[in-house]
């Protein structure tokens, strides 16, 4: 077993400090870059915080989606499981079979999937969506 | 071989000497300039005779994108757009010997002004009036949606209409190990929704604040020509005016300078044709599946190893609000 703090916590008090002492001191030629790595480390602290639970909570949806009723199985199985069952989604998506009746169903699946992503990713995208935190990314290209 | 080198300088000044007709040239200064992740781009000023130009000097980089075209197609864009009037910068030049400095490249006119869409978006000095800055951008546009396949030659440009961009953009996803459901939605919401009859013009396929120079207010040229095709002009407002490309003013539906209404009308009577509210929004989403598989592909350069990059990898965490958005603009039938 490892020594503690665990690596949640380390991450959470490296951002903390990098946030709060380093990113005030960084010039602005670095600027950019600082941010990115706060942010990476604050995507990275959330995930590692969330556990499986979304996932499990995905892998329930979709079996009721696509009409399993398999258990969800645990660890790495859970990911495999997930992973196949959007396979299949998406190729039903994409024949047609969620056109008209399971439209409901399946648009109110893919919103709580998406909030869940963004939950880890970018929870300021689901509370106030004034605000548009893609610019850090979107840009890159000038 | 590099521009850094002398000896490639000197090999560079003996091409502009020739290309320019002119007596002499001498490089004044060969830096890189900030940004381009696709292509390299250095800031050349050469005196000529005597006088001061000031140039870039546009090359591959290093890490090739899918989809973009070659510098010697690019070069061939551009004087097509600049001769029909479409502000962007004048190329000067092509070099296809490898001789010069070991890759092709071409040089154009460097216009002055400014591209961060974060900058534009947000302070008012650079962009006092973004009325008038969306209804430029729209003539400009416009101008640009005249040119047609018949007109402008360019034969090695692909066409994708609606059903043919749907179709590419599937075959991408099924090339990778994960599946999509929320971009499948958005292709299927394309394709039931896809127009009966479409216009096929010259269109940029990357005309967005951020792509364009702001200079004392005005817009100074459009940048980045590697994409363009030939496809439905609607497509181009779709994607000036997607929510993923109003940076900090994400209220402001033409590129986050304006509202939607001045850059419309401009860009109907200029153009003479009719944008429908309809219109915007299939493009809109259209526009966003599309900047998803962009980032994806973004992604898998970084997962892949072809180029680890912090930037690159944190693309990947922006595909949640590129579905949300989708699934904003879909879910009412």
């Amino acid at each position: 077993m490892n020594d503690r703090p665990d690596a949640q916590d380390l991450l959470e008090i490296a951002y903390d400090t990098f946030a709060t002492e380093v990113l005030p001191a960084v010039p602005e030629g670095l600027r950019y870059t600082a941010l990115m790595i706060a942010n990476a480390m604050a995507i990275a602290q959330r995930g590692l915080a969330a556990g499986d639970t979304a996932l499990r909570d995905e892998h329930w949806r979709l079996s009721g989606l696509l009409s399993e009723n398999a258990a969800a199985p645990r660890d790495e199985g859970l990911r495999e499981a997930v992973e196949g069952y959007n396979r299949r989604l998406a190729n039903e998506i994409r024949a047609g079979r969620f056109d008209g009746e399971g439209r409901a169903a399946m648009l109110g699946h893919l919103r709580r999937t998406t909030e869940e992503k963004l939950a880890v990713s970018n929870p300021k995208a689901l509370v106030d969506p004034g605000d548009n935190r893609q610019e850090a990314t979107a840009d890159k290209r000038r | 071989m590099t521009l850094s080198e002398k000896s490639t300088r000197q090999r560079l000044a003996g091409f502009v000497t020739r290309a320019s007709g002119a007596r002499a040239a001498v490089i004044v200064a060969l830096e890189p300039m900030s940004g381009g992740a696709v292509q390299e781009n250095w800031a050349l000023d050469v005196e000529i005779d005597g006088k001061l130009r000031r140039w870039v000097l546009r090359t591959d980089a290093t890490a090739t994108v899918r989809e973009s075209l070659t510098r010697a197609q690019e070069f061939a864009v551009l004087k097509v757009a600049h001769e029909a009037r479409v502000l962007a910068p004048e190329p000067l030049f092509l070099c296809d010997d490898p001789a010069v400095t070991g890759r092709l490249f071409f040089i154009m006119e460097r216009l002055p002004g400014v591209a961060a869409g974060h900058k534009l978006t947000r302070d008012s000095k650079l962009v006092p009036d973004g009325r008038g800055l969306a209804r430029e951008l729209a003539a400009n546009l416009a101008r640009l949606h005249r040119i047609t396949r018949a007109r402008a030659g360019l034969e090695f440009l692909p066409t994708m209409l609606a059903r043919d961009c749907i179709a590419h953009y599937r075959s991408y996803l099924d090339t990778l190990s994960r599946a999509y459901p929320a971009l499948e939605w958005g292709l299927r919401w394309c394709e039931i929704n896809a127009p009966q009859r479409e216009d096929t013009t010259l269109v940029h396929r990357d005309y967005r604040t951020g792509n364009y120079l702001v200079h004392d207010g005005r817009l100074a040229g459009v940048l980045d020509w590697e994409f363009t095709a030939f496809g439905n002009p609607l497509e181009d407002i779709g994607w000036f005016c997607a929510r993923c490309w109003r940076f900090a003013r994400p209220d402001l539906e033409a590129g986050g300078i304006a509202g939607l209404g001045d850059f419309v009308a401009e860009y109907e009577q200029v153009s003479g044709h009719r944008v429908m509210p309809g219109d915007l929004r299939y493009w809109q989403v259209m526009a966003h599946v599309r900047w998803a598989i962009i980032a994806l592909q973004q992604v898998e350069r970084h997962l892949s190893g072809t180029q680890r990059s912090l930037e690159l990898a944190l693309t990947g965490h922006v595909i949640g609000q590129i579905e949300l958005e989708i699934l904003n603009l879909t879910e009412v039938p």
